[in-house]
């Protein structure tokens, strides 16, 4: 089966800057997060998808050549900017009717589509108004309705969440996030916001000096760093007691409050030491869980810095 | 809108054909054409002014069909009867009507998808630089053409309608044909050099008061320049260029009008330079914009 996005040695040069080194990485899942810092190489990197800019080496999406089918990939590709774009003065369900007929969809399919794709948005009592007045959250709403109007089987959200309410962020992850389900259609999510990775996405990227220094999955991701002989454990009281003795039996703790501590195990000692030395100690344990990197603190590391309360999750 | 909760009418995936990517320009020519109809000030009244303006021409050309006029000579000084040269005459008015929709339209246009950020919109799909430019130009075309073209064309088969016999048909055939030349070369003027203003700057209004001040402003000054220094100055005026270009076309002279010293040859020139920079200036910054309209954050 063909991998959603197929990078051989992908390189990129603006003059004498190299903006994208020599990329060679296989990109599939459902909701893909493409994360990096400033000058990453991601905006290149999805121009270079989108066929856009030329480059040198390889790059397929959905097994079409990104140098020469540029045309039939953005076809099969929806675009969410970051940054507004619409033509002024239409309403919601002429944008999207005249995004998919740009797409090249018979203006009456255009039309029953835009009107779906709003609808799913949640902007069906809106639709006719003009853009212009509405709200952030609404225009990031058509902004995703003319993005998946025309049927792609690929999603590029830049942002989605930018500029909205707690409220409004939950909505649009929940369309977001249901989209390959409802919609059959991948998700590349370019984002700041890594608690929304965090919350929706199965796979990440991240991009650094214009190269991959990470592509899998979201669990392997955190999972490079976290074993299962790291664990959280909360008590139902005296946390430091059981901690001292963990520390007796060869474990490392640190008491993070009353009732919750971090053990890192000895070598080939299993949880069963935990349930051991706490019953032994006649203490309760209410909860124990093997302790995880955050997405954020796995980011980091991935780009070499550290981060600064250790990046349990 | 309805929060927390998802709407969906269901969904099936599209399988039916794709327009063909070559003709997806005319999707932004009828768009084009749909919103520069929308409202009255754009289009619509200067299409309602050139309506006038035919209809006073017609009628002015049926009460005085047989009149000679002496404003207006052929070349070898004979007098002209005004049904000949009405036409010459209108081409001007016409101009000035397709300099405003120029200025409310095609000014406008390139610079009102900068301002809006609507070059993202167009370059996530599969649209070509080219096809946004064939697009735009030819839905000006058509909007200028039903002021330009077909105005002088219908005074010209009214010519034809007046005439009282077969051998004055096949005499007055030329002026349709010399009315299609005008009017077409009028229309690509007012089509693409506004086009070009619209390309310089990123903001609509902007764009639209430097095509004003170039037409209105320099475009006088070219024209006082060819006058009092050197007549193919003058060329540099498109509504001059144009005036002599019909002047010559028609092989009229207007007596007292330095513009028939302008060689026909100049006028052209100086149009088809201008539209040339125009389309240059308009490719220019859509290619441009279509590499930078799109981009993950950083």
């Amino acid at each position: 089966m063909t991998a959603l996005i197929e990078l051989d040695r992908l390189v990129k040069r603006y003059g004498p800057i190299t903006a994208l080194h020599e990329i060679t990485a296989c990109i599939d899942g459902q909701i893909i997060g493409l994360l990096g810092p400033n000058g990453a190489g991601k905006s290149t990197l999805l121009k270079c998808l989108l066929g856009l800019l030329p480059f040198g080496g390889r790059a397929r999406v959905l097994g079409l050549d990104a140098r020469t089918q540029g045309g039939e990939i953005r076809d099969r590709v929806g675009y969410m900017p970051e940054q507004e774009a619409f033509l002024a003065g239409m309403t919601a369900v002429e944008l999207c009717t005249y995004a998919a007929e740009l797409s090249g969809l018979p203006r009456s399919e255009a039309m029953q589509r835009a009107h779906a794709a709003l609808y799913y948005a949640g902007l069906e009592e809106k639709r006719y108004q003009p853009i212009d007045g509405y709200s952030t959250g609404m225009k990031q709403r058509v902004k995703l309705a003319q993005a998946l109007v025309h049927d792609p089987e690929i999603l590029f959200l830049d942002e989605p969440t930018n500029g909205l309410d707690p409220r409004s962020r939950e909505e649009m992850l929940d369309l977001i996030v249901e989209l390959p389900v409802r919609r059959n259609c991948a998700i590349v999510l370019s984002t700041h916001l890594l608690p929304d990775v965090e919350r929706i996405c199965d796979q990440a990227v991240i991009m650094h000096h214009g190269a991959v220094r990470f592509a899998g999955t979201i669990d392997a991701l955190r999972g490079a760093r976290g074993r299962d002989s790291e664990l959280l454990v909360e008590v139902k009281a005296e946390a430091s007691k059981l901690g001292d003795a963990l520390t007796a039996a060869g474990a490392t703790c640190r008491v993070t409050s009353p009732v919750a501590l971090q053990v890192d195990l000895p070598a080939d000692a299993t949880s069963q030491l935990v349930f051991r030395t706490a019953r032994a100690a006649g203490l309760q344990i209410r909860e124990l869980g093997v302790r995880r990197e955050s997405v954020e603190a796995a980011f980091l590391r991935v780009l070499g810095e550290t981060p600064a309360d250790g990046g349990a999750a | 809108m309805s929060a927390g909760q998802i709407h969906d009418l269901g969904y099936k995936r599209y399988v039916g054909t794709r327009r063909s990517l070559g003709s997806r320009w005319t999707v932004i020519m009828r768009h084009q054409l749909a919103t520069a109809w929308k409202t009255w000030w754009r289009y619509k009244i200067w299409l309602i002014a050139a309506l006038m303006i035919t209809a006073i021409g017609a009628g002015l050309m049926y009460i005085a069909t047989d009149k000679t006029i002496q404003i207006i000579a052929g070349m070898s000084g004979t007098q002209v009867k005004f049904a000949d040269g009405a036409l010459a005459l209108l081409v001007p008015w016409y101009c000035r009507i397709g300099a405003l929709v120029a200025m409310f339209v095609g000014s406008t246009l390139v610079a009102g998808d900068v301002q809006s950020g609507a070059f993202t919109f167009y370059f996530a799909r599969s649209m070509r630089p080219r096809d946004y430019v064939i697009g735009k130009v030819a839905a000006l075309v058509i909007l200028l053409s039903l002021i330009l073209l077909a105005g002088p064309l219908l005074l010209g088969i009214l010519r034809l309608g007046l005439c009282e016999s077969t051998e004055q048909v096949l005499e007055a055939l030329p002026i349709v044909l010399k009315a299609l030349a005008v009017g077409a070369l009028a229309t690509l003027t007012y089509a693409v050099v506004p086009l070009g203003f619209s390309a310089m700057i990123a903001n609509r209004r902007y764009a639209m008061a430097l095509w004003a001040a170039y037409y209105f402003v320099v475009g006088t000054m070219a024209a006082a320049a060819g006058l009092f220094i050197e007549p193919v100055i003058g060329a540099i005026d498109l509504s001059t260029a144009l005036e002599a270009v019909t002047l010559r076309l028609f092989e009229f002279r207007l007596i007292g009008r330095h513009v028939m010293e302008i060689p026909i040859g100049a006028a052209v020139a100086s149009i088809v330079a201008q539209s040339a920079i125009a389309i240059g200036l308009v490719a220019w910054r859509v290619r441009g914009a279509q590499h930078s309209g799109i981009g993950g954050s950083s």
